[in-house]
């Protein structure tokens, strides 16, 4: 049991109601504590589906998962008390402003008070949003959504933060600033598991990286370790392409 | 559990506030749609009730049954009886293509002679019922029995059957005093002549028997039912399970965001996040009911109908709205997790509850349904609740008497709720 790392994932797998084909295959993977591991793959991969696994959303038809050496299945309570979810989408209200959305969200932790709303108050100013936090969110632009969605995932300090794509869609300005609070968070001891289609970000983000294609983890390793097993690839979008092939896959 | 309750009141709270048009729907057009209604049916009901039927009368009789008949029809109000057209040409002729034109519902035309052959008869009665005389009572002159005094009546086709009813049944009426009248008349004068005993005739040969109507009701409640008193318990449940839609709608909505599954990553229960959001829509319908109730007491007399009168259970009314509430609430979860988009949940959501409402008998009261229907209605949540509302407003019926139609409501809004509690869970492992 103390042989496990800190998110051990032995050989899930998931098939949808319906489906014909596996999602997740036999996946295995593990994360260190203070890891920032990222989870790369084309479209239909399987990574959604394997960090909606992994925070609980969905169970795996196969397999075991242990977060802290705790069986998520079992403790999922417990387990979701450390865990912080950015979602792919925006996950807010857009009729609410960027202080209430906080503040529900904040609550939904069990945080409250004066605590809650200097952590909001904290982030927003990080984020450069301290000047709209009584604007809804439907006057934001994508960037804007995109930081209130990550602040809305880490008011209660989460040991473990998932990010499921964090950067689509926004401007440069915005992701760089994303990106700088996740080796902040990092720095502070957060785990950070995190799924993108930028490589380059992923390159520059992540200390492990894990690539994920038809359902099953086929490379991983730290970006250094990855581009030396693939030694005719200049960056780790070429160590994708060449991994996964060039055609296309909607 | 506590504050992810209130922090979830709090939020749909903020969210419905700033949904203008969603406010609008939910009050506004509920507030509309008695009113009209109302005002509607009050209208179908008056036409039915005050408007006198037409009536024709030709009398070629100059004797008492052609005077009585008319006099009678005239005093009853509900017909309007012409005797008399502009031209001075109403004939038994004239009479029946004015009917049958359309101009007139019926007519009626009392034979010549009608009163003289009466007398006749009723004579001729008497005497065959008392052969012993030395002598008839009058003159018994040889009669055709067999021919009667034959009254005609034309109908328009179209004319309601319960019209025809009444007509036959105010002729029965009127001849029969008419004949009673001839033979208390014809007896006196025999009692005068064998008994020199003078008979007063009586003033009025009304009827002994009299008949009063009164609406059957608990206590000493008399109160009258009215178009207010079935359309405004009726659209106010129906504004009231239209709450399915928006509250459908928001469960859609904050699944299609996302918001449920971040929420779903949260420590704790969902169900206080519910619980929340279905806090808020049950006020929402209580509210509803509170508003709908007050136009029926204050509003509507103002539009010259009669005011809602609420019976004098005020807790027993509280009980039924709060049930009905729970079911529409229940209903809107149940379909808000079913569906899976806005638009299904929308339709769906709109088409069931008209259904539900036309079964329930809020379109059509279910006593005018056909028997089939009338045993179908009983299924519906919206009857079980109306019924409720009548019980209190027309019945003065307390608590424990609506406690049937209380249950079917609490059963139906737990039905619902387990329906997509195990939707969800079937639909999603970890929950």
């Amino acid at each position: 049991m103390s042989n496990r790392s800190y998110i051990e994932v032995e050989n899930i797998s998931k098939i949808y109601p319906g489906a014909d084909i596996f999602a997740v295959k036999d996946l295995s993977l593990s994360i260190d504590k203070g890891e920032i591991y990222g989870l790369l793959g084309p479209n239909g991969a399987g990574k959604t589906t394997t960090i909606s696994i992994l925070c609980s959303l969905l169970a795996q038809t196969t397999g075991n998962v242990y977060i802290d050496s705790t069986d998520l299945y079992a403790n999922v309570n417990k387990i979701r008390k450390i865990i912080g979810v950015v979602p792919q989408d925006i996950a807010l209200y857009p009729k609410l402003t960027a202080k209430e959305n906080l503040m529900f969200f904040g609550n939904m932790y069990g945080i409250k008070g004066s605590l809650l709303k200097n952590k909001i108050h904290y982030y927003l100013e990080y984020f450069g949003l301290i000047n709209k936090i009584n604007k809804r969110i439907d006057t934001f632009s994508g960037g804007m959504k995109r930081r209130v969605n990550l602040i809305a995932s880490i008011l209660h300090k989460p040991e473990i933060l998932f990010l499921d794509e964090p950067t689509v869609g926004i401007d440069v300005q915005s992701r760089n600033v994303i990106i700088e609070f996740l080796h902040e968070l990092n720095k502070k001891g957060t785990t950070i598991v995190y799924t993108s289609h930028h490589m380059e970000e992923a390159q520059n983000l992540c200390s492990k990286i894990g690539i994920i294609d038809k359902g099953d983890i086929i490379a991983e390793g730290s970006p250094d370790q990855l581009l030396k097993k693939n030694c005719n690839c200049k960056n780790l979008e070429d160590v994708f392409l060449h991994l996964t092939g060039r055609q296309l896959r909607d | 559990m506590i504050l992810k309750f209130f922090a979830s009141v709090r939020k749909e709270a903020i969210l419905m506030l700033r949904d203008k048009a969603g406010l609008a729907i939910l009050f506004v057009m509920p507030m509309a749609l008695i009113l009209i209604m109302t005002l509607l049916q009050d209208n179908t009901f008056k036409a039915l009730e005050e408007n006198k039927i037409e009536i024709l009368l030709v009398n070629k009789d100059s004797g008492t049954l052609g005077k009585a008949i008319h006099k009678g029809l005239t005093e009853a109000d509900f017909f309007q009886i012409t005797d008399k057209l502009e031209d001075d040409t109403l004939t038994e002729k004239s009479a029946y293509k004015k009917v049958a034109s359309g101009a007139y519902q019926m007519a009626i035309v009392i034979p010549e002679g009608a009163t003289d052959y009466i007398q006749q008869v009723v004579t001729h009665k008497i005497n065959t019922q008392l052969p012993g005389l030395q002598e008839p009572v009058e003159e018994d002159t040889k009669i055709d029995l067999t021919k009667g005094v034959n009254v005609k009546i034309f109908f328009d086709p179209v004319t309601k059957n319960s019209f025809k009813q009444s007509v036959h049944s105010a002729l029965k009426e009127f001849t029969s005093k008419i004949e009673a009248e001839m033979a208390f008349n014809i007896y006196g004068k025999l009692f005068k002549d064998m008994f020199e005993i003078e008979v007063q005739q009586p003033e009025s040969f009304s009827s002994i028997i009299t008949f009063t109507e009164e609406y059957a009701t608990n206590l000493n409640s008399k109160i009258i039912p009215n178009s207010v008193q079935h359309n405004v318990p009726a659209w106010t449940l129906f504004a009231m399970f239209f709450i399915v839609i928006p509250l459908a709608g928001n469960i859609i909505k904050e699944r299609e965001s996302g918001n449920v599954l971040r929420l779903k990553t949260m420590p704790g229960s969902y169900t206080a996040v519910l619980l929340g959001k279905l806090s808020i829509y049950l006020i929402i319908c209580i509210i509803q009911a509170a508003l709908m109730i007050a136009i029926g007491v204050y509003i509507l007399p103002l539009f010259g109908l009669p005011s809602l009168m609420l019976g004098t259970n005020l807790f027993a009314l509280f009980i039924i709205v709060l049930a009905a509430a729970l079911a529409a609430t229940g209903f809107g979860v149940a379909i808000g997790s079913i569906a899976t988009s806005h638009d299904q949940a929308s339709i769906f959501g709109a088409v069931s509850t008209v259904i539900l409402a036309a079964l329930g008998g809020i379109w059509v009261p279910v006593f005018i349904m056909p028997e089939v229907m009338q045993q179908i209605s009983i299924l519906s949540p919206l009857n079980w609740a109306l019924n409720g509302f009548y019980d209190i407003f027309l019945r003065d019926s307390g608590t424990l008497d609506i406690m049937p139609y209380v249950i079917k409501l609490m059963i139906f809004c737990i039905v619902s709720i387990g329906v997509s509690y195990f939707y969800n869970k079937f639909n999603r492992s970890i929950s």
